[in-house]
């Protein structure tokens, strides 16, 4: 006995196996992290979410209406594994800008790190692009905007300037990370491990307003102990 | 030097302008396009056509209408715009200079 789930595919409503739920979920979002938007993404997507639900459909009857691990299974066959599509869409682009695009892989991009932030990830994101924990740098803000009033604005403007790392190969390049199917695999993988952790946690103590107050907490002895060195 | 990704390169080379022509022929949508491309052994999965038809889309070679279809979603027709239809003769001139070309080189040398 399985437990189903009731998806949207370009329009159309199917019945899915859970454990057949979760490989095309990450079957398209591996493939959805290798476009960009630039390359028109949502289209992509749309078009090939299109295409799968129409094969879906093929393989549905009335004697069977859920779909299974083997139509997926069957559709990633005939759509072909995701690194087909990062060899197609890599080979396109590096006869356009071969060099270029070799040199943009392993280079470091400051982007805000939207996972990891206070409020804009401005500090994280810094922090990642130059390799240090960015609790320094937020003390620093914190400091400046006491003694001097300043910093606001200086983070304002980062704020506006900075690009969010959106998709996950933005995130790979915000961490210096090369972008390969597996890394972005890998990062798919985290964020979907990162948003279970969060629901059951907020699920285990009982309400999200405890967490954010041993938040609060953590982040008073964190500036609490800094200032206890410095003093020392 | 190796063989299978100069086999690859080649064939990319060619299969926009494979695309370009059978759209030249009549309107179709992808799965019919993808059966063209599986007779002419140029496409093995299905997925890799749906980029390159945004692109060459959003350069202006190709428009699409849509039409509800009976066994599913409503299905994108694509057909060549005017720069398409340029774009695809010009190829098509290349592609007849090349055939030309190669075959001149790889004729046997006469006795």
């Amino acid at each position: 006995m399985n437990k189903t789930i009731s998806i949207n595919l370009a329009g159309v409503v199917f019945n899915i196996d859970e454990n057949a739920y979760q490989k095309l979920d990450k079957y398209l979002q591996t493939i959805s992290g290798y476009f960009s938007e630039a390359d028109g993404k949502k289209e992509i997507m749309a078009d090939i979410e299109s295409r799968v639900a129409e094969m879906f459909q093929e393989r549905m009857s009335n004697t069977r209406n859920v779909v299974s691990e083997e139509d997926v299974d069957h559709v990633i066959s005939i759509m072909g594994q995701p690194e087909d599509y990062l060899e197609n869409h890599e080979g396109e682009k590096s006869t356009e800008t071969e060099t270029e695009s070799e040199a943009t892989y392993t280079e470091k991009r400051l982007f805000r790190d939207p996972d990891n932030r206070v409020l804009g990830g401005v500090c994280s994101g810094i922090g990642h692009y130059f390799g240090f924990d960015p609790i320094f740098l937020r003390i620093l803000f914190v400091l400046a905007l006491v003694f001097f009033g300043s910093g606001v604005l200086l983070y304002i403007i980062l704020w506006a300037i900075i690009p969010k790392a959106v998709t996950a190969s933005d995130k790979l390049q915000m961490k210096g990370e090369a972008i390969t199917v597996d890394n972005i695999k890998r990062r798919v993988q985290d964020e979907a491990e990162r948003v279970k952790k969060k629901i059951s946690k907020t699920r285990g103590s009982g309400s999200s307003v405890n967490q954010f107050g041993s938040e609060l907490q953590s982040l008073g002895e964190r500036i609490f102990g800094f200032f206890a060195n410095i003093i020392r | 030097m190796n063989i299978e990704n100069t086999k690859a390169q080649m064939r990319k080379g060619i299969l926009e302008f494979c695309i370009l022509s059978i759209l030249h022929k009549k309107e179709a949508y992808p799965s019919e396009i993808i059966e063209e491309l599986k007779e002419a052994k140029l496409i093995v999965v299905e997925g890799t056509l749906y980029p390159l038809l945004t692109r060459l889309k959003n350069s202006g070679l190709l428009n699409y209408r849509w039409e509800e279809s009976s066994s599913g979603p409503p299905r994108k027709y694509y057909k060549l715009t005017e720069l398409g239809e340029k774009f695809s003769q010009e190829l098509k001139n290349t592609w007849d200079e090349l055939k030309k070309a190669v075959e001149t080189v790889q004729k046997p040398i006469k006795k």
